[in-house]
């Protein structure tokens, strides 16, 4: 059922346009001179990274993989310092493991696999490293086990291996849900492979019975007996899932879906059973393990659709400790020692590196740097750090060392407290009721009272049938279709979800995404891009917008600040300079020469201090950030530098409103920014200045108004909003705790998807409908010809495959989905 | 037709047999990655280094 979604495009991608790189597909820059050979033809790539990769991969002779993968590469990025850092901490976490004397294994998951070539790709090439004895990849799961002889730390090398070839790889502990889940799938694959071979041997030997022959009793009771045997294990093994569920929805009082297909499941056994032994009745051994077999496979579509969720929206950086430098001698020079964060106490000092974490809250003592925490107050822009301000765990460092004297650790951190709120959240939330547990409810109680209505009267005019017709009521009654109209629509919609690029995490998500009332969306990263742009250019003197772009992207090349790395987009297509003598003044901007002239990029005050008149004072105006290119004469350009609202954020909007969904913009921001971003788009309630707790406490109370709430956001601080709307979408580059709170995740920067998702919502639930409003009206017609006793084997068994089929195919449809332009 | 009480305990015996196999094959990882084998087969690397 999930073929459509498991197998990768079909398409070679080594045929693309010339104008796309070799390697990963992506737009190859004009006159980019990046050029290789590859299996003896000349190629065209995009960046050096993709030509090393290449490289690498056709000097080991690999280079089969272009020929057989289906999928573009992704494009490499390399992180040494990240790797050092990693391959730390899974060794003082003890992730790497001595399976005998001299011999280390480590678990991997691998980013940027995208067909099954890769998964080759990577263990051939990691096969051939010196030292490793074994290396194995799995696609499905995008997981790794390599095994060398030598020291813990040949690690580095495994991980500068993969990162050599394109790929990334994070140490996991593989003790983790992830065996357990793997032993879920196993078991129910086992469960519906027996109960598919059973019910087809068990459709072979009711055949004479289907074609209406009327055979021997001995033969008869011959087949009725083999069927009995091979229906036994799926009665007793295959179903158990169904006997569970049933259990517990019972004793919790709120009887679901399980409850009338374990009654099903029983009651037709039993009347088979009882038939086979006095010899009047008829078996239903066939529609049993059918029905049994069916329901398997639904669910197993299922689970592999959710599997597949899980495995996209997973992030090894919650698995792996945090690690931090402690200065215990501090302010005595001191080299440091790596230690687990969760050992830090208040009133250590740590070193905080750049592109680390800040492991702790705490006050910087010492250090000049700047500190990302999108994640945590959803401002976009780094601030910077100096002697005396205050960090937050959970930031990231994105300039110079900073020494930190730890004022909260552990859980007594701002993220951690973010982090026991979402859980609170989680449990506060709305129980959202599938439509067919509902309807289960009523059919259960329906189907029983009139179980029982038709035994006491056949029981009081012909009590040699009573017990013929009350079985011949319940297998009837079997609600095969009842119990396949949701779970089909569900897998095909999953299915068709995955294609669109939207990730189901939670199960019901779709269903109650359909019923909502009011959409809550976040502004940084959501409605915005979340990193700076270029809106503005104002130049002063006579060079050209491209000139000038050129001279700020080459004093800015390497410089890992989102404004540099803003102005090296702008100027993406735009001929290179190289900046000589680069020299960063934190905080304020960067110096360096070209072609012999020295210019500075930077904060206005400082770049052009002689400037009075025309140029602007004003490092940031209200809409965005300033920044001023000047060489020694005075101010050449000024460029404005803003967060920008998405282009299809308007759209989405539009299309919310058109089937009357309410919705409100809340954001960490200030309210004028919020202001300004919900007039871009067109949304009327705005709420500014919102801590995360207060974006919980808004969808609280509109919950409490009787809406069905969905949440958009991104960050950590969306994180407790996301637990507690009915339904939560994690959008774009969403951290690590928003995914996790998220029924759904749509990566990328595409907000057409999410209105792609409430539009495939709606249709499930139409198709849904229709299915349930069918095998509802089927048993209203079947039960009655039961009760009464005008049920021949042969109909009942057809009528529940047609209908089960119906259903089926009703909800195939859903796969088709196509997104309308 | 006595050949039946024969043949059907057969087909009964051999449909055990076969979900045994299949046991076998599930519990040893056979189907644990359906994409990754096929690449494995076709792209052999057949110029060691």
């Amino acid at each position: 059922m999930d073929a459509a979604v498991a197998t990768p495009r079909a398409e070679t991608v080594a045929a693309e346009a010339p104008s796309s790189c070799f390697h990963c597909g992506e737009p190859v820059p004009r006159g980019a001179p990046y050029v290789a050979d590859v299996a003896g033809q000349s190629r065209r790539f995009c960046c050096a990274g993709c030509v090393a990769v290449a490289r690498t991969i056709d000097g080991a002779g690999l280079s089969p993989f272009y020929a057989q993968r289906t999928a573009s590469s992704a494009r490499p990025e390399h992180d040494e310092p990240a790797r050092v850092r990693q391959v730390e901490a899974a060794l003082a976490a003890g992730l790497v493991h001595e399976v005998e004397p001299g011999t280390h294994e480590v678990s991997l998951l691998l980013d940027g696999l995208t067909c099954g070539a890769c998964a080759w790709l990577v263990e051939s090439w990691l096969g051939r490293q010196p030292g490793v004895t074994e290396a194995s990849v799995n696609y499905a799961t995008r997981r790794a086990r390599v095994r060398w002889v030598g020291k813990a730390n040949v690690l580095r090398d495994v991980l500068a291996a993969i990162d050599a070839l394109g790929y990334h790889a994070f140490v996991y502990d593989p003790a983790t849900r992830e065996t357990l889940l793997r032993r879920q799938t196993r078991t129910l694959l086992l469960r519906m492979g027996v109960a598919l071979l059973a019910m087809m041997q068990v459709m072979m030997l009711a055949t004479p019975a289907y074609l209406g022959e009327t055979i021997e009793r001995d033969y008869q009771a011959l087949l009725d007996g083999a069927a009995l045997l091979l229906t036994l294990p799926v009665v007793l093994y295959c179903a158990l899932p169904f006997y569970r569920g049933a259990w517990r929805s019972l004793r919790s009082g709120r009887p679901g879906m399980d409850v009338p297909v374990a009654i099903g499941i029983v009651g037709a056994f039993v009347a088979s059973v009882w038939a086979l032994a006095t010899g009047r009745g008829h078996v239903y051994f066939d529609s049993v393990t059918m029905f049994v077999a069916l329901l398997l496979v639904a669910r197993y579509a299922d689970s592999l659709a959710r599997e597949k969720a899980a495995a996209a929206i997973e992030h090894v950086t919650r698995e792996l400790p945090t690690l931090a430098v402690r200065l215990a001698r501090y302010p005595a020079v001191d080299g440091g020692t790596n230690v687990p964060a969760h050992v830090l106490h208040a009133g250590d000092v740590v070193r905080v590196d750049p592109g680390a974490a800040v492991p702790v809250d705490g006050l910087v003592l010492a250090g000049d740097s700047v500190v990302e925490e999108a994640l945590l107050t959803g401002e976009a822009m780094p601030l910077r750090k100096v002697a005396g301000a205050t960090v937050l765990a959970g930031s990231v460092n994105r300039g110079n060392p900073l020494v930190v004297r730890a004022t909260a650790t552990g859980g007594a951190t701002t993220l951690a407290t973010l982090s026991r709120l979402v859980e609170r959240a989680a449990v506060a939330r709305p129980p959202g009721v599938a439509l067919a547990d509902r309807a289960a409810s009523w059919f259960v109680t329906g189907l029983i009272g009139v179980a029982i209505a038709a035994g006491l009267f056949w029981m009081l005019h012909d009590p040699s049938r009573a017990l013929a017709i009350v079985f011949a009521v319940l297998v009837v009654s079997c609600p095969c279709a009842l119990s396949l109209a949701t779970p089909a629509a569900m897998a095909f919609a999953t299915g068709s979800l995955g294609r669109h690029g939207i990730v189901a995490a939670r199960g019901n998500a779709l269903e109650t995404l359909a019923r909502v009332t009011h959409v809550v969306l976040d502004k940084t990263g959501t409605l915005t891009r979340g990193t700076p742009r270029l809106v503005h250019t104002q130049i002063y003197r006579d060079r050209t917008h491209d000139d000038v772009l050129a001279l700020a992207a080459a004093l800015e090349a390497g410089m890992a600040h989102p404004l540099a790395a803003a102005l090296r987009e702008a100027a993406r297509d735009l001929p290179v300079h190289v900046a000589q003598g680069v020299e960063v003044m934190h905080g304020d901007g960067v110096t360096g020469t070209i072609d012999g002239v020295r210019y500075r990029l930077g904060r206005p005050t400082w770049a052009c201090p002689r400037s009075t008149g025309d140029a602007p004072a004003a490092a940031d105006t209200d809409h965005g950030t300033v920044v001023l290119l000047a060489d020694e004469r005075g101010p050449l350009a000024r460029f404005v530098l803003d967060d920008a609202v998405r282009d299809d954020a308007a759209a989405l909007v539009r299309a919310l409103a058109r089937n009357g969904i309410a919705v409100s913009l809340v954001s960490g921001d200030r309210a004028a920014t919020a202001q300004r971003v919900a007039r871009a788009v067109g949304i009327a309630d705005v709420h500014g200045d919102a801590r995360p707790a207060d974006k919980c406490t808004f969808v609280r109370a509109l919950q409490a108004e009787g809406a069905v709430v969905a949440m958009v956001g991104d960050g950590i601080n969306d994180a407790p909003a996301l637990a507690q709307a009915d339904v939560s979408i994690a959008f774009g580059d969403a951290s690590a705790l928003a995914r996790w709170s998220a029924d759904m995740v749509v990566p990328g920067h595409d907000l057409g998807r999410v209105d792609s998702a409430f539009v495939l919502a709606r249709r499930t639930r139409r198709v849904i409908r229709q299915n349930l409003a069918w095998a509802l009206g089927y048993n209203a017609i079947a039960i009655p010809l039961a009760v009464s006793g005008l049920v021949s084997p042969l109909v009942a068994a057809v009528g529940m495959s047609v209908s089960s089929l119906l259903v089926v195919a009703n909800a195939l449809r859903l796969a088709r989905f196509r997104r309308a332009a | 037709m006595d050949i039946l009480f024969l043949l059907v305990p057969l087909a009964v015996v051999l449909a055990f047999l076969i979900g045994a196999a299949f046991w076998w094959s599930v519990s040893s990882g056979q189907f644990d990655d359906l994409d990754g084998p096929a690449h494995r087969i076709v792209a052999d690397d057949d110029s060691p280094p």
